[in-house]
């Protein structure tokens, strides 16, 4: 699309801002540098698929129409991109998964996070490395001893399950100006100016509930 | 010493290159578990022992208690060590799927133990279930594309007649091709074909 002249920087910016493309670009960002899985963007992945049929769909008609090979290629560029983040957001999350399957399954908080799909994911995920553990170490040990959850049946808590690790450290920026807490819950109450457009270096735990709320990204 | 042959069992798995298999080290696998039994045969006869005293076995804090403790927490170092050599080689496991492909070649297989190829069988339907419900092929465009089309040259064999997105080429060994990304990607992962560069 050409922007008129009439059309402010300003205007272009927040609008191409808005597009479903750079909100996908900020979800992939912020899933690939956050330390656990986040919510699901449902609703942006289901129009980015639209969209990208849509785009296949007139690409293989400017084909058909003979159309400036280069213009197609083009298009063909732009799809592929959009392809990939789409692809990558959604492997992204499949790799946490795997990595914290256990985790994920845990709390209703944990599992509210995944999509229908991805949920059957991570149940089938479990289930098979349940049971491979069970196969090969498990089964052979004393029988207290044989949780996939626990050390042992005296554990009062589930002790065999990794964690995302939430005190790593992250850089992010902000995108209003807000005050944050700079300390954990109760330990403080010492609050920081946070401007739109600068960087932190942070603690993800901190920074948590700003970036659900969208005020800050990962980078 | 009690533990140390869960440590070294750990020891072997990380000295191996990041990312890349060793042989399942079974024999050193099998003498844990053997040691684990035996902690468990020790707690259980000391356990015996007190009973056998008329002591209390919950409360009394006798040498026995602290024997039978040792043993148990002998135990839990070497589960959690057997389940870190297990696991790490899983996290490897199924990282190849995500790198060579959800069909292994031969090469790889053979450093799998049984169980292993089953738990990757298993956890490859697990991802084609996943793709086929989501409708999306997520093994392909592994790194950001550049270009709709890239150069390559076949390196491996590869059956003729493979039909591409768009045509049918004969990828005859050395031969090179200008193809779509996507459709050479999954040739790329599993060493037959080479992107060229530059």
């Amino acid at each position: 699309m050409a922007s008129s002249s009439d059309m402010g920087s300003a205007d272009f910016e927040s609008l191409s801002s808005t597009s479903d493309v750079e909100l996908l670009k900020r979800a992939w960002r912020n899933e690939k540098a956050a330390p656990e899985i986040l919510p699901y963007e449902g609703d942006l992945v289901e129009r980015a698929k639209g969209q990208i049929e849509l785009v296949e769909e007139n690409i293989e008609a400017y084909v058909e129409n003979g159309i400036d090979p280069l213009v197609v290629s083009l298009y063909q560029m732009d799809l592929d991109r959009t392809q990939f983040l789409l692809r990558s957001y959604l492997r992204v999350r499949l790799l946490k998964i795997e990595k914290f399957m256990f985790h994920s399954l845990k709390s209703e908080e944990a599992e509210s996070r995944l999509s229908e799909q991805e949920k059957v994911f991570a149940r089938r995920c479990a289930d098979d490395l349940a049971k491979h553990f069970e196969e090969s170490v498990l089964r052979k040990l004393p029988e207290n001893y044989q949780s996939v959850l626990k050390q042992s049946l005296i554990s009062e808590v589930d002790d065999m399950v990794p964690e995302p690790h939430l005190d790593t450290f992250v850089a992010c920026r902000s995108n209003s100006h807000f005050t944050l807490n700079l300390y954990e819950e109760g330990e403080s109450t010492q609050t920081e100016e946070m401007y739109r457009g600068d960087l932190y270096f942070i603690r993800y735990k901190i920074v948590k509930g700003a970036i659900e709320s969208g005020k800050m990204d990962l980078i | 010493m009690y533990g140390r042959k869960g440590y070294q069992l750990v020891k072997d798995f990380a000295s191996g290159e990041k990312g890349q298999l060793k042989p399942f080290n079974s024999k050193l696998f099998d003498e844990t578990i053997e040691e684990s039994r035996q902690n468990q045969r020790l707690i259980q006869s000391l356990m015996r022992k007190m009973e056998q005293e008329g002591l209390d076995v919950q409360n009394n804090r006798n040498a026995d208690y602290y024997g039978a403790l040792v043993h148990h927490l002998s135990l839990i170092r070497n589960k959690r060590c057997l389940m870190a050599y297990v696991h790490n080689r899983a996290d490897i496991v199924r990282d190849l799927g995500w790198r060579v492909g959800l069909e292994l070649p031969p090469e790889i297989q053979e450093k799998l133990t049984t169980l292993e190829k089953e738990y990757f069988k298993n956890h490859s339907a697990a991802i084609k279930s996943y793709m086929g419900k989501a409708g999306i092929d997520l093994n392909v465009d592994m790194v950001p594309p550049k270009d709709p089309y890239i150069k390559v040259r076949v390196v491996g064999d590869i059956d003729d007649g493979i039909v591409m997105s768009d045509k049918t080429t004969n990828f005859a060994r050395h031969s090179m091709h200008f193809l779509k990304r996507t459709d050479a990607e999954p040739y790329i992962a599993r060493g037959q074909m080479e992107e060229l560069t530059g």
